[in-house]
């Protein structure tokens, strides 16, 4: 086996390590530390790329079948058989990527019993589920050929040709729904990638894509097990997608202007930058380089050309599945690492088994005659062992292996330290409050009414500790945000170091761990016991300070503030009116959502402050 | 339970004390404190607990939010288990036990209301469903946040009698009132109805402009029922494309055996 196969595929070993490990958090955390997904952004990388993607890599599948079994065009019969089973990883790809994705993965079967005809989503469903078993049995004569059921091999290649007009009539539909699913949301997506038209042109750069999938990947299994590209076959492939790229680009442009939208192109906007990109270099790149003979007869070339011909197409569907729809809207979706890892997991996870494929049956005539010819002599080789230890070293492909497996445990290992067990939450800094009537609690939270004066009034003097519980030392009056900082999120106050430090050192443990006692959390001395003076608790609604943490700006302000009035609220007697005291509105009452309003305020302040420390 | 129930919101008459929304968690079983906002959470206030919010405005105007329960829903159109339902009566229910967690709800709805539980191993779609089943049971006669409102700042009636309403306070105080029911025509209609003094057309998805009269299953629909004919057209065509090239394929290897006889 050559060097580089053996490299690419410890690469793609590793990229499974990682996933792997991912896989685990995906599943036992939910989709919510996997993914940077939110209720803004509900679709991401998953959908585009594993989803919208996959089923575009495998529409290899059926064009090159119409090419060879319908038109008869016999030049490109070797690329049939790579390309079907590409179609079939592709859409198995499809179905693992779905698992990933839905909330509910058990529940896929669903999508069988319960049916909505009028969703596209529905109709996507079904043709994968068919398409990939007509994609199974067109492949099953692969594995017959050469095994003694030759019965059973002949039945099947009888099947061959009804199974490719079935094939094609299933991707038809499949590759078109793909659109479809996107034209319920002419709000979400951007003006340049929405038009009725979705369908036909996902269809149609289906059909450019199943010539470039074949290119690419038989350029690179060419360059992976070395051996000569097939640069006849493969450039009479170009030709015919440069063909297919000019009639999707002229489809596209002339919709384009149908509309009324071209100006939109080069309005400079961060969409028509992604829009030159995909539709420049490419799309229209690509077509130029397969035009040109003297490219597309050169594997260099069309490993280039198709690489980007891919990509440009591949990029498509993410752009109108996800990436548009958030550049248009302004959400700040961009997705997580872990989220690349699966959706490179699972293309080197499929690319693996290809591999296995192709080296263990007749897919590719040569590579699999070069592989028997490596079997057979490892069955006169004698077998070698270790001249200390006395082990068996193994066939050649035992070294490879146990590298593999070595690649494959540290990268699993390496993602499982890195990968995030909790959800990402958004921290929302707690401002200080500055005085008078109005609370300032993070920003663009808003602010909550408190009349301070009022208050103290009220409650006379000596009520201060009520809610200012606990004090820096050697403070009095410390603001509620120096220990709850975020509004949602609880805070560690607590400095360890700090402690040792200010208590002379190790000599000091026992002054908060009892000697006898375990030094955890649990045994420790509560802190009043030492701070009594400057930790008040002067109210039992606050718990004495005991833990290292302080609960969010919300909860603690809700705790503190709503039992309160709720008691001095049933105090009042009932022959008064009573006062509006308990209701949310009391004191949410200012504008507390409207960030530009806020955010101008709050400029006007920043420059107020800057003015007068210039003055 | 009426038929066709409805919600008509009067914007200028909500001081936005919230009580809606405490009465909404309570009926509903939601949890009082939300849950910390997730990364990429929306500015309106809707969470997974929280079906109905109060979005302010700077004017000191307040707008409640909730699930519109549009007459053709986008979300039940594209749930392709069926999981969402526009029940015969009206309101748009969801049943966990179908759902895959697709999320194409979430992504179709052009005013941005479905709402997941993104920190869970096994999640739902949240959203108003206007107190459906304890309607249905007879439970309760309004939906709660409806008898919370204590300023009459919202009703509840048949989509008719509601419409009726809404025109009638338009009519009875055009000053206050911009002459426009917001969901008597949006997206096909809606049974959550607002008249307002300003332009509400922020309330749609990410407040990206006018929605348009038309229901936006009619758009998927205009792809989707081509797809039988589609499927055989394409067949047949395949079919035929074949029968003619293998024929044509017969003959020139016929012919190529030929030649000798005929020169005999």
């Amino acid at each position: 086996m050559s060097k580089r196969i053996q490299i690419f595929k410890g690469i793609l070993w590793f990229i499974v390590g990682l996933a792997a490990a991912v896989t685990v958090v995906r599943f036992t955390r939910g989709l919510g530390t996997s993914t940077a997904l939110s209720d803004t952004t509900p679709w991401g990388l998953w959908v585009g790329f594993d989803v919208m993607g996959g089923v575009a890599l495998a529409a290899g599948g059926f064009v090159v079948a119409a090419i060879v079994y319908i038109f008869r065009q016999e030049k490109y019969h070797a690329a049939a058989r790579p390309a079907v089973l590409t179609a079939m990883l592709g859409y198995s790809a499809v179905a693992v990527g779905l698992l990933y994705d839905l909330g509910l993965p058990w529940n896929i079967w669903h999508a069988m019993i319960y049916w909505n005809p009028r969703s596209p989503l529905f109709e996507v469903a079904w043709c994968v589920m068919l398409y990939l078993t007509v994609l199974v049995f067109e492949f099953v004569p692969v594995f017959l050929e050469r095994t003694r059921f030759q019965k059973a091999y002949r039945f099947f290649l009888k099947l061959q040709l009804p199974l490719v007009v079935l094939g094609i009539m299933l991707s038809t539909l499949h590759q078109s729904s793909l659109g479809s699913l996107i034209l319920i949301m002419p709000f979400r997506l951007h003006a340049l990638w929405y038009t009725p038209l979705l369908p036909e042109l996902f269809f149609l750069s289906a059909i450019c894509l199943g010539m470039i999938v074949v290119i690419f990947e038989s350029t690179i299994t060419s360059w992976l097990y070395e051996r000569k590209p097939e640069t006849e076959m493969l450039s009479g492939l170009g030709r015919l997608a440069a063909i297919g790229l000019s009639i999707y680009m002229a489809v596209r442009l002339i919709d384009l202007g149908r509309q009324g939208k071209f100006g939109l192109i080069f309005d400079g906007s961060s969409a028509s930058t992604l829009f030159l990109i995909e539709m420049g270099l490419l799309t229209f790149l690509p077509l130029c380089m397969f035009a040109i003979p003297a490219v597309r007869r050169n594997p260099n070339g069309l490993f280039i050309a198709s690489t980007l011909g891919l990509s440009g197409l591949v990029f498509n569907r993410i752009n109108a599945s996800g990436l548009a729809q958030v550049w248009a809207t302004g959400s700040d979706y961009f997705p997580f690492w872990t989220e690349f890892v699966i959706s490179f997991g699972i293309v080197a996870g499929f690319a693996l088994i290809f591999f296995f494929i192709q080296e263990h049956f007749p897919v590719d005539a040569e590579i699999w005659e070069g592989q028997e010819k490596l079997r057979k002599l490892q069955l006169f080789r004698l077998p070698r062992f270790d001249r200390m230890s006395r082990i068996w070293l193994g066939d050649a492909g035992f070294a490879a292996r146990r590298v593999y497996s070595v690649l494959f445990v540290v990268a699993f290992a390496l993602a499982l330290a890195l990968v995030p067990w909790s959800p990402l939450v958004d921290t929302t800094p707690v401002e200080r409050a500055r005085g008078k009537d109005v609370l300032r609690v993070g920003f663009p939270v808003g602010t909550v009414q408190f009349p301070h004066k009022e208050h103290v009034d009220r409650l006379g003097q000596e009520s201060c500790g009520t809610c200012h519980h606990l004090h820096k030392v050697g403070d009095s009056g410390t603001p509620c945000s120096e220990c709850h900082r975020d509004m949602y999120l609880s805070t560690r106050i607590f400095d360890h170091y700090f402690h040792v430090g200010q208590l002379q050192g190790n000599a000091s443990c026992i002054e908060c761990h009892p000697s006898e006692e375990p030094k955890v959390a649990a045994t420790t001395k509560a802190c009043s016991e030492c701070h009594k003076k400057d930790m008040m608790a002067a109210t039992s609604r606050v718990k004495e300070f005991a833990g290292a943490n302080a609960p969010g700006m919300r909860q603690a302000m809700h705790a503190l503030c709503i039992e309160c009035h709720r008691t001095e609220w049933e105090k009042v007697e009932v022959k008064e009116k009573k006062p509006d005291l308990f209701r949310c509105a009391t004191c949410h009452r200012t504008p507390v959502r409207h960030r530009d309003e806020l955010r101008q305020q709050r400029e006007n302040e920043e420059l107020e402050v800057a003015g007068f420390a210039g003055g | 339970m009426i038929q066709d129930p409805c919600i008509l919101n009067d914007v200028t008459k909500c001081i936005g004390c919230e009580e809606c929304v405490a009465a909404c968690k309570k009926v509903n079983d939601l949890p009082a404190e939300d849950a910390p906002p997730r990364v990429g959470h929306s500015d309106d206030g809707l969470t997974a607990d929280r079906w109905t919010s109060i979005v302010r405005l700077p004017e000191g105007a307040n707008v409640r939010k909730q699930c519109r329960h549009c007459l053709e829903p986008a979300c039940v159109s594209v749930c392709p288990v069926g999981a969402l339902k526009k029940t015969p009566e009206g309101p748009v229910t969801y049943d966990k036990s179908l759902c895959m967690g697709c999320r194409y709800c979430m992504m179709g709805c052009p005013f941005g209301i479905p709402r997941y539980e993104w920190d869970s191993v096994n999640p739902s779609i949240r959203k108003c469903v206007m107190c459906f089943e304890q309607m249905a049971a007879g439970k309760i006669q309004k939906p709660a946040c409806v008898e919370a409102c204590p300023k009459e700042a919202t009703f509840f009636g048949s989509r008719e009698q509601m419409l009726a309403e809404a025109k009638r306070r338009i009519a009875a105080e055009p000053d206050l009132y911009i002459d426009h029911v917001w969901g008597e025509h949006e997206v096909g209609g809606t049974s959550v109805l607002y008249v307002s003094g300003f332009d509400l057309s922020f309330l749609n998805w990410q407040g990206s402009g006018e929605l348009g009269d038309q229901a936006l299953p009619d758009l998927t629909w205009a792809a989707l029922r081509k797809v039988p004919a589609e499927f055989i057209g394409m067949g047949t065509l395949m079919t035929g494309i074949w029968w003619v090239i293998d024929r044509r394929m017969r003959r020139q290897r016929a012919e190529a055996e030929e030649p000798e006889r005929d020169d005999e």
